[in-house]
């Protein structure tokens, strides 16, 4: 499998945070040639472990998140639709979507979710983005039926099947944080056969999108000296702002600096993709990132954290869109740091 | 239900196929070849209409014809950006609101492209209640400038919904392009079997343009006494709206249309019609609504006019990229239609 297709299975796969086991066997998988040993632990998290051998070596951990945002189903209405609220979702994507309901009876099922009819508007109606909580998801039952298939409390997705645009970049659902992981994988490809000086592990995190718990766990268990959230940032589109903070699509990893990732970490990571000319963009983080790093930092008696970020366009929507040079850019300066953190190395 | 069963088939074949008004070109070739092994003659005009004949085991008085337009609604390229973005015009009606986060085919290369907005974390609550306008978005095909988007792509091209036909839910299918398809398939299916008497099929293009000019210049030339329009028509029982609101509903049966804003239908032919239809249990509904307008407008004044009828299947949700129908439905209208062609004729 290329690193492109890699990132379209994980993104077609279905994961919402506190589900996210079938992805988890995904990632695992793919994960499983790179690494001593795979394990998923009770949250769904996964976890690779490559050592180097040496006492006192330090530990890398690598994050990517494998959650996708989603839906919840709050209600059967008495026609069998399913009325629901969305976690993370602008609700202006829905009127005329296909949603994935992960039900607990028969899996994964098609639903639709319906416009309002022309002849029902009244003039002007079409500039009001319809509220969530007025619309429905068909899925082409009656309440009988329905309420055998779908339980309240059953997740929905977007559903995309993943696909190439122009200038190799690849467009899809869940690419957040997906194509991360895939990053990761990209990276540990690029270190086969080489001599670390620094263990690593590896994760593919769940419930990010609900908090970072699965990356808390993660991290009271594994202990990491150095911790690197690699998850997304907006990649500039056509309807920006001025004020919006965006970075270019195609620009390379962005490195965040501020304290949640730690500006001596940030600068030896910039000074290392200089000097291997790998191509780099900076973000001002003054407090929260929004990524795993938040809840990594903390943990215990803490660790020393930093964001690195995968430029993406439409962030959230089931049509996000990412460049194939800024994964393998990512891919290749957590290859090159993995490679640089020797005995001697310190922030 | 083999007879929706075909229909079904046929219906996916010709859902694959792209074409807003002006560009039938796809779907007319996918129907030529479905319908020549059983058409007696085959024609297409300067409109692009496809005319079918059919003979039947008898000959007709005067000519029936059974019409239903190829033309789906889409996008076409209005302009592109400095930064190789499509700006776009709708071909036929369609909600802004059901443009967001849809995967598009682009041009003739057919080309993925999406419509999206910037993301959510952007945004503010009162922005995320607007909804932008058709003007304010754009297709993105992955072009970083104007030069690298015209290698693919000029003013002019049209762009379609990609959303495949799928089968869900109990008997359920949803695709984009269903209106007005459905209608094309059931005729192609009557094509497919023997006809009491002779009989057209008028295959029409710009119909979702407004004008119903394709079926006015098939109608000038064939001067049917008798029409038949088979469409897919908007099914709104769906929650919210009130029983009296739906139009029609499914799992219901064919639709029967009595009068919209483009033609009054023959009452004493409907009733003919539908009584035989109670008769010999053809599940049908009336159309409970005065909206719209279809072919029929162009037929029933069309020459010295003619009498005729409007039938449709209960389609949820047209004009976006998720029609659905109901497979029970299909069954009611082809039985309708064929129960039509047999008993409508002026023969003594």
């Amino acid at each position: 499998m290329t690193l492109k297709e890699k990132i379209k299975t994980l993104g077609n796969a279905y994961g919402v945070s506190g589900d996210e086991f079938a992805v988890a066997r995904l990632a695992a998988g793919m994960l499983e040639p790179y690494v001593d040993r795979v394990e998923i632990d009770k949250f769904g998290n996964v976890a690779g472990y490559k050592s180097c051998g040496k006492p006192g070596a330090k530990t890398l951990m690598l994050d990517a998140h494998i959650d996708e945002i989603g839906f919840l189903v709050t209600g059967i209405t008495k026609e069998g639709f399913l009325r629901f609220v969305g976690m993370g979702v602008d609700q202006r994507m829905l009127p005329g979507s296909t949603l994935n309901v992960m039900t607990h009876t028969r899996g994964n099922i098609l639903g639709v979710v319906g416009a309002v009819p022309p002849h029902l508007q009244a003039p002007g109606d079409n500039t009001r983005a319809l509220p969530i909580e007025k619309l429905y998801v068909d899925i082409g039952m009656s309440y009988e039926e329905a309420c055998q298939t779908v339980r309240i409390g059953d997740y929905m997705t977007f559903t995309s099947q993943a696909f190439d645009l122009l200038g190799d970049q690849v467009c899809g659902k869940s690419l957040d944080d997906r194509a991360c992981f895939c990053c990761l994988l990209h990276a540990l490809e690029l270190l086969q056969g080489k001599t670390l000086d620094v263990d690593l592990v590896i994760l593919g995190t769940t419930k990010e999108e609900i908090g970072g718990h699965g990356a808390s766990y993660r991290t009271y268990v594994d202990h990491p000296d150095l911790a690197i959230a690699i998850d997304v940032c907006h990649a500039r589109t056509d309807d920006n702002l001025p004020g919006d903070r965006v970075q270019e699509l195609g620009g390379g990893p962005v490195i965040a600096v501020g304290t949640n990732s730690v500006p001596r970490f940030a600068r030896k990571v910039m000074e290392l993709a200089r000097a291997k000319q790998i191509p780099f963009q900076l973000s001002a983080a003054p407090a929260a990132t929004g990524t795993n790093a938040w809840s990594m930092q903390i943990v215990g008696e803490g660790c020393a954290t930093l964001v690195i970020s995968l430029p993406l366009k439409y962030m959230h929507s089931p049509v996000e869109v990412l460049k194939m040079s800024d994964v393998e850019n990512v891919g290749r300066l957590l290859a090159e740091l993995a490679m640089d953190i020797d005995g001697r190395w310190h922030l | 239900m083999c007879d929706a069963n075909r229909v079904t088939e046929i219906l996916k074949i010709l859902c694959a196929c792209d074409g807003v008004a002006g560009y039938e070109d796809e779907v007319r070739q996918a129907i030529e070849n479905l319908a020549a092994p059983h058409a007696d003659q085959m024609m297409t005009d300067a409109l692009g209409n496809l005319l079918v004949f059919k003979k039947g085991r008898q000959h007709r008085e005067k000519p029936l014809a059974v019409c239903a337009h190829m033309d789906e609604v889409g996008f076409m390229v209005r302009e592109i950006t400095e930064k190789g973005m499509l700006k776009f015009l709708t071909v036929g009606s369609i909600d802004p609101r059901v443009m967001i986060g849809r995967k598009l085919r682009v041009g003739p290369k057919k080309l993925p492209g999406v419509i999206s907005l910037k993301a959510i974390h952007l945004t503010t609550p009162k922005e995320r209640a607007v909804a932008p306008s058709a003007g304010s978005l754009y297709i993105d095909i992955g072009a970083r400038s104007r030069a690298e988007a015209e290698q693919y792509v000029q003013i002019g091209d049209p762009c379609y919904f990609d959303s495949p036909f799928e089968e869900f839910g109990n008997g359920r299918i949803k695709s984009k392009a269903i209106d007005d398809r459905i209608g094309c398939a059931v005729m192609v299916a009557l094509l497919e079997e023997e006809l009491p008497y002779d009989t057209w099929f008028v295959f029409a293009t710009n119909e979702e343009i407004g004008g119903n000019r394709g079926a006015l210049v098939a109608a000038n030339r064939l001067q049917p006494g008798h029409f038949l329009v088979i469409e897919g028509t908007t099914a709104c029982d769906v929650p919210d709206v009130p029983a009296h609101g739906h139009s029609c509903t499914q799992e219901k049966g064919c639709v029967v249309s009595i009068l919209d804003k483009g033609s009054v239908y023959s009452r004493p032919l409907i009733n003919q019609i539908t009584a035989k239809a109670d008769a010999e249990g053809i599940r049908w509904q009336y159309r409970r609504s005065a909206n719209g307008f279809t072919d029929a407008r162009a037929l029933h004044i069309a020459a010295a006019g003619a009498r005729g009828m409007g039938i449709a299947t209960p389609t949820r949700y047209i004009h976006c990229a998720v029609n659905v129908v109901c497979k029970c439905d299909i069954e009611s209208v082809l039985q309708m239609a064929r129960l039509f062609v047999k008993e409508c004729h002026d023969n003594a």
